[in-house]
């Protein structure tokens, strides 16, 4: 089976019903995307399906062939000179300060990060509903909050 | 940020550590007065010694390995003038690889933009016992020393410099990893690439700078370690990879204390995927190609599990029943018994509930005849290689074990059964094999906080005044785990109690007559550390009911507090705390309709501690909305990086406060993964104001626990306030 992840056509011998989650970490090597639960509760396996997020640990590879996937290895853009450009979701977490273990903040950049691009400019109640099923044990929320909006900012000025 | 106290120029020396050969002091001085109460038959003597004994494990620090002298152990330069620093603490997302090698640079006059990070390990020369990561401890451990260390190494390479440069090394001062007196320069960089011959470390410690020319202690420098976060590039225990991997899953007992009885393949052999199928003496274990094909091969193994206990979630609060006789006696101030006035009593009861950290517990391991490298997600390498070599029967200098970024700690991570298995499955099959827990192993088969209650009898004068507190805390063990603490017969006989459940049991406040009394419940569930340990139930109990008095004696909840502060220096931080929060907070204050507010405070591990919460009601809910919080750990290194260890707590502490419970039903844990038992989520997160107080010039105090039990307390006060209903039960649940 051929899969497109992060612009790169990947052909992965997996069985049709293995979840996506496993076959991205352990056949790929794309370790970025994080196991938490494997029910699809916790979020922090959260990778973009042709644009929307998805709970990868409960996706089985067939439904995703031929779509565009985004892993949080592909979520920065990087120039043909190597320079890597972080996404507005990315640069928010690092100026805020968000992650402590960071075990979670894949699946929650991922998510925060499809969620801006159908909400450009959400408000804080929508940003607390869009990131209200990703667990941070940690307890970041508060900074999830701040840097959600931040990142919004941030591309706005980008588009600017 | 409050600054109280004149900056030294020379920092004092130190000496409010426990060092081992302290601890051992103590601990055969009770041991002493133990025996010869035993060999008297003397009770009262026993419980002498032991009260005496317990009061060092629960004031004093932990005892600490001692780091290596050698600063080019620690610091690394190239002729770049780059810089690498080793950081003998595993990094889980407290912020510690940073904050610091921040006391490292700033010591060391380094450029901080040069400066890179790395785990340290046994192969540069620190012990693995150094770099257990454990009890908030790593900043007030090897503050001090770091600074020496850097402080040496300044000096050697400015001596250094003055050869090269042949000038007096008087006239030279080091900055931004440059030494210079004004017309030469030489980088750190360049002199020790020039440097002839071997260096000598000076005997004498080089002096410190002083606290005002700090540039980067006490500054919110950024995270070191978030660019590799945020990008995915971070490598956990769980993301170890090597050439020719294969996966491995271990067979589980149906109930806590079950044995492997007879074991058999099977078919598992003939599944998908399956490359070895291994059985030994009370294990049974599946390697395969792929992780789901290991774990779903262990349901065709034949096996025949003996034992274990059957306990029910009653018969353990039954066990938990207080008051009762006898018990460890841990605090004595005035006469108890001979207090008079109104009588108040109260029960507490916690729950268990697990670490739930967002990776479960995960080792690679590569075991060849004559020696064993296992990549763990560990808090503790040390106790992991003692575990390995003892299952791997190898000689412990030959396992070496490298700790990987910890996705997430709280104390589970202290656990090594994942390395272990990891390890004698790669023995077995001659190839590095990866064991990465299942959300269900994590939360059943680790272990988890123990259950523990409390009560309370406390008399008040006609004056109002609080003339005693007698309190009782009966507990499931966290130090005495065979797993990961210690056991077996002396300290446990020493101690009558365990120590670290026991912890935060202490009641600091001036009372004319205080007594506590330590029950120890050996219950059949597997419970060890916690975030917070023994803090996390006894503040709540404590909290709570310091509120019940202050609503018995009608006095305002600070006031209370104030009135009975801790005598001398302690008494004084607990007045700058409080009196933080109160400001903050809005104390006193009009509250949003349908709101009150709660305060709970404590002195943990070094940090005073102050909690103010904002909640309201909506019929069974209650909802936490806003949260102030003053911290003093005598100096703050990182007044972000503390923040966001406040931050974690609350909501952790409010995940508990609010939500979690884990119940015992048959011998084994009910709620196994997150739709059996939810966490805390967004919508429930308050807003937080954190105060970072410096009441000192250098750290006392740790950030990432003292702050945890204050929160059901203040939650539950703030609730009182609002209802009238005193909730006394973990979670927190409205009639």
């Amino acid at each position: 089976m051929e899969l497109r992840i992060n612009g790169q056509t990947y052909t992965v011998a997996s069985d049709a019903a293995e979840p996506l989650l496993w076959v991205l970490r352990d056949e790929l090597g794309l370790t970025g995307t994080k196991y938490g639960c494997g029910l699809g509760i916790c979020g922090s396996c959260t990778v973009h399906v042709d644009g929307e997020a998805m709970r990868s640990c409960s996706t089985p590879l067939s439904t995703v062939e031929g779509k565009a996937i985004t892993t949080i290895e592909g979520l920065a853009t990087v120039e043909a000179d190597g320079t890597e450009t972080l996404h507005p979701v990315q640069e928010a977490f690092i100026e805020e300060q968000v992650p402590q273990c960071a075990w979670c903040m894949s699946g929650q950049m991922m998510q925060a990060a499809a969620f801006l691009s159908n909400n450009p400019q959400p408000t804080e109640d929508e940003i607390i509903a869009a990131m209200n099923n990703n667990y941070c044990r940690c307890g970041c929320y508060t900074r999830i909050k701040t840097a959600v909006a931040l990142a919004a900012e941030i591309a706005e000025e980008r588009r600017a | 940020m409050t600054k109280t106290t004149q900056t030294p120029a020379e920092p004092k020396a130190k000496g409010k550590g426990l060092t081992r050969r302290r601890f051992l002091q103590v601990l055969g001085g009770g041991a002493a007065v133990l025996a010869v109460g035993a060999v008297l038959g003397g009770p009262t003597l026993v419980r002498e010694g032991r009260l005496a004994i317990n009061r060092v494990f629960l004031t004093g620090s932990a005892p600490s390995s001692p780091p290596p002298k050698d600063p080019f152990v620690w610091f690394e330069i190239n002729a770049a003038n780059e810089a690498t620093l080793y950081i003998p603490k595993v990094e889980m997302g407290q912020g510690i690889h940073t904050s610091l090698a921040q006391i490292a640079a700033d010591e060391l006059e380094l450029d901080w933009q040069t400066v890179r990070v790395r785990q340290a390990d046994a192969s540069r020369g620190f012990d693995p016992q150094l770099i257990f990561t454990f009890g908030s401890t790593s900043i007030t451990a090897l503050y001090q020393p770091i600074r020496e260390i850097a402080a040496t190494m300044r000096e050697m390479l400015r001596t250094e410099a003055a050869a090269q440069l042949g000038v007096a090394a008087a006239d030279l001062t080091a900055a931004n990893s440059t030494i210079s007196n004004g017309s030469q320069a030489k980088t750190y960089g360049e002199i020790i690439a020039a440097k002839a011959g071997a260096w000598v470390i000076p005997e004498a410690a080089a002096p410190l700078k002083p606290d005002a020319d700090f540039k980067l202690i006490g500054q919110s420098v950024k995270r070191v370690d978030l660019r590799d976060k945020v990008t995915g590039r971070a490598q956990y225990g769980f993301d170890m990879r090597a050439e020719g991997m294969v996966y491995g899953a271990v067979a589980r007992p149906p109930r806590y204390g079950a044995t492997l009885k007879a074991s058999g393949e099977g078919d598992a052999r003939s599944q998908p995927g399956v490359v070895d199928v291994i059985l030994r003496e009370g294990f049974a274990g599946v390697v395969a190609s792929t992780r789901r094909a290991a774990q779903a091969a262990l349901s065709h193994l034949d096996l025949t599990w003996e034992g274990g206990t059957t306990i029910n979630q009653a018969e353990m609060e039954a066990m938990l029943t207080l008051p009762k006789e006898g018990g460890t006696l841990i605090q004595r101030e005035g006469n108890v018994d001979g207090a008079t006035g109104t009588v108040i009593e109260a029960n507490y009861f916690t729950p268990m509930a697990v670490h739930a950290q967002m990776e479960p517990q995960a080792a690679l391991a590569d075991v060849k005849t004559d020696s064993a490298l296992i990549h763990t997600s560990t808090q503790a390498p040390g106790l992991s290689q003692e575990r390995i070599a003892a299952a791997l029967k190898m000689d412990e200098a030959k396992v070496a074990v490298r700790a990987a970024y910890v996705g997430g700690g709280f104390g589970r991570k202290t656990g090594t059964d994942a390395a272990v298995e990891a390890a004698l499955l790669s023995q077995a099959v001659g190839r590095p094999v990866m064991v990465g827990w299942s959300r269900e192993e994590e939360m059943q088969q680790g272990y988890r906080r123990p259950p523990a209650a409390n009560y309370f009898r406390a008399t008040i004068s006609e004056a109002g005044d609080i003339t005693s507190v007698h309190h009782e805390m009966a507990s499931g063990d966290v130090l005495f785990n065979p797993q990961v603490g210690a056991s077996g017969g002396f300290l446990e006989v020493l101690l009558g109690t365990d120590p670290l459940a026991a912890y935060g049991g202490l009641i600091h406040y001036s009372l004319p007559a205080v007594r506590g009394i330590y029950h120890r419940m050996e219950i059949p569930v597997p419970t060890a550390y916690w975030r917070g340990l023994g803090s996390f139930p006894n503040t709540f109990a404590i909290e709570s009911f310091i509120d019940e008095l202050a609503v018995a004696t009608q006095t305002d909840p600070f006031d209370l507090r104030l009135k009975y502060r801790p005598a001398d220096d302690l008494g004084r931080r607990y007045e700058l705390v409080l009196n933080a929060v109160r400001e903050a907070s809005g104390w006193g204050s009009a509250v949003p309709e349908g709101r009150a507010r709660g305060l709970a405070t404590c002195y943990d591990r070094g940090t005073v501690v102050g909690l103010v919460v904002e909640v309201s009601v909506n019929e069974s809910e209650i909802n936490v909305h806003e949260a102030w919080c003053a911290v003093d750990p005598g100096l703050v290194i990182n007044p972000n990086g503390a923040a966001a260890q406040v931050e974690g707590s609350i909501i952790m502490g409010l995940s508990s406060t609010l939500i979690e419970q884990q119940t015992v039903e048959n011998g084994m844990a009910v709620g196994n993964n997150f739709n059996t038992y939810p966490l805390l989520r967004i919508s429930q997160a308050p807003r937080i104001t954190v105060l970072p107080i410096n009441s000192g010039d250098e750290p006392v105090g740790g950030m990432g626990e003292p702050v945890i039990g204050v929160v059901p307390a203040a939650v539950g006060n703030a609730v009182f306030a609002l209802t009238g209903q005193r909730l006394r039960l973990l979670p927190l649940t409205l009639a």
